[in-house]
């Protein structure tokens, strides 16, 4: 028995020395510095997760400088930013091989991104930039994170090389804008209008009552969209905000597939027949207007008015849309532009069917068979980034 | 036979299947059809129970009694196919 015993321990010792062996042999060291301020609450979790994950991964290799009282470490780390072509906004700064994230958000998104960026220079391998500055040997390591760019960058045989990492979220807006703007709901309104506005005689008002309605709409919907976002940048870290838009979703996603499964005539649903009519008489009465700036204004007024009832079609969308773009570290203007391009593609049906019926003088619709197809595919999309949103949103952090 | 069609200023559906009737009509001249508004022909919605759901197409025999009906965007072909087979109902 105390034979076997020792073995048994003998076994188990080797094994403690083999397994991080192999490990070690298996995938390369991997260095982070983390560069941190004394006080700053951000930095104190990040400092915890990197504790916890050095313990867990032992090709890990974590090294700390605060920098609030150590103007060596900050000029360490401006000199890091120097050399990787980083401007560095604040702290926490973690430098990853050659790749750098500022903020933390909390284990589950930023620690996400870590873990992700670990595991790819776990298998490339990636030299340490600091080391090298600090003047540190070392020794074993390639000197280029070459793996990097098989992972990011695929070949596509109209487009060339493309950068998945870039193209995720402009692709992503893409598709879920266009769900949003596939909506018959909010459309129906334009519809409408047209009806009214191919009657009248005089061309110039008809353009540009039209067009005052859709630029209204845009903007309605800009704003709404930038409220959102707003709220998110400001709360977005709390994650219990996320797990809610993330079941929003996930209610969002089920909800378009429903209307895929049980609409399979791709049939105008018909709702709150009292509002409709109150719509379509202020509409009326808007381009029975003789005076034309009082039409004008009559029909921006009816848009936002209009357009702020009806958010409700969204299902959602906005809001999810916005906690995703949040997520990811871009710059006031990128986010904005992210907004713009939203509004761009959710406009695009609506100004297609605007521009084809003010020149042909015919109402024209998009097949609700298209919306049918893109009740399918939008929901499957919403649905997995709401899956995403709530156990993984590290994987949806782009910038 | 003769086919009622209901439908809205508003709804794509609607307006994806008016040209398509128009080239169904112009094809089979012995078609009576009629169109109702959804808004504006609200007593003719209810007599017929349209629903919630545009557009409706409804085919009534030659005594005026409902033998068969249709919602959303069909096929010409399909409906041509169908206008044939009932044409002496």
């Amino acid at each position: 028995m105390k034979k076997k015993l020792l073995i048994l321990l003998v076994v188990t010792f080797a094994l403690t020395l083999v397994v991080p062996t192999a490990f070690a042999e298996q995938y390369k060291t991997v260095y982070l510095t983390l560069f941190y301020g004394d006080g700053c609450p951000h930095c104190h979790k990040e400092i915890l997760f990197l504790e916890k994950l050095e313990k867990e991964l032992p090709n890990v290799n974590v090294k700390t400088f605060e920098i609030y009282n150590h103007p060596d470490n900050a000029k360490l780390m401006q000199e890091v930013g120097k050399k990787l072509n980083q401007r560095i906004s604040g702290v926490p700064f973690l430098v990853i091989g050659d790749e750098t994230l500022v903020g933390y958000l909390n284990d589950e998104t930023t620690g996400e991104k870590i873990k992700q960026i670990i595991k790819k220079h776990s298998n490339g391998g990636c030299y340490d930039i600091v080391g090298q500055i600090m003047g540190l040997e070392v020794n074993g390591e390639s000197t280029e994170c070459e793996d990097k760019k098989e992972i990011e960058n695929i070949e596509l045989p109209i487009f060339g090389e493309i950068n998945i990492k870039n193209w995720s979220l402009p692709i992503l807006t893409i598709l879920i804008a266009a769900v949003d703007g596939f909506n018959p709901c909010a459309m129906w309104v334009l519809l409408f209008l047209i009806s009214l506005l191919i009657g009248i005689e005089d061309k110039k008002k008809m353009w540009t009552l039209g067009s005052a309605f859709i630029v209204t709409s845009a903007l309605v919907y800009f704003l709404f969209l930038s409220a959102w976002l707003n709220l998110f940048l400001f709360l977005g870290f709390i994650s219990i905000i996320r797990i809610i838009v993330g079941l929003v979703a996930i209610g969002s996603g089920g909800y378009h597939i429903k209307e895929w499964w049980f609409n399979r005539n791709a049939t105008c649903r018909v709702t709150n027949g009292e509002r409709r009519q109150k719509i379509m008489n202020s509409l009326r009465r808007v381009t029975e207007q003789r005076v034309f700036w009082l039409a004008l204004l009559g029909i921006i007024g009816v848009a936002f008015a209009v357009n702020l009832i009806e958010l409700v079609c969204s299902a959602g969308l906005p809001a999810i849309y916005t906690q995703i773009l949040s997520l990811s570290d871009l710059s006031p203007v990128v986010y904005y532009l992210y907004l713009f391009l939203y509004i761009l593609i959710f406009m695009l049906d609506d100004l297609a069917i605007f521009f084809i019926a003010m020149t042909t003088l015919q109402a024209t619709g998009i097949s609700t068979k298209y919306t049918h197809w893109a009740n399918f595919i939008g929901g499957i999309i919403i649905l997995v980034l709401g899956i995403l949103l709530i156990f993984k949103p590290g994987w949806i952090m782009f910038g | 036979m003769k086919v009622l069609k209901f439908g809205a200023v508003w709804c794509p559906g609607c307006i994806i299947m008016k040209p398509r009737w128009e080239k169904i009509e112009e094809e089979l001249t012995w078609l009576e059809t009629e169109y109702f508004d959804y808004d504006q022909d609200k007593d003719k919605v209810e007599a017929y129970n349209v629903g919630k759901d545009i557009p409706v197409f409804i085919f009534l025999d030659k005594n005026g009694n409902e033998f068969d009906r249709m919602k959303g965007e069909i096929d010409k072909k399909d409906l041509i196919k169908f206008l044939r087979k009932n044409k002496d109902k």
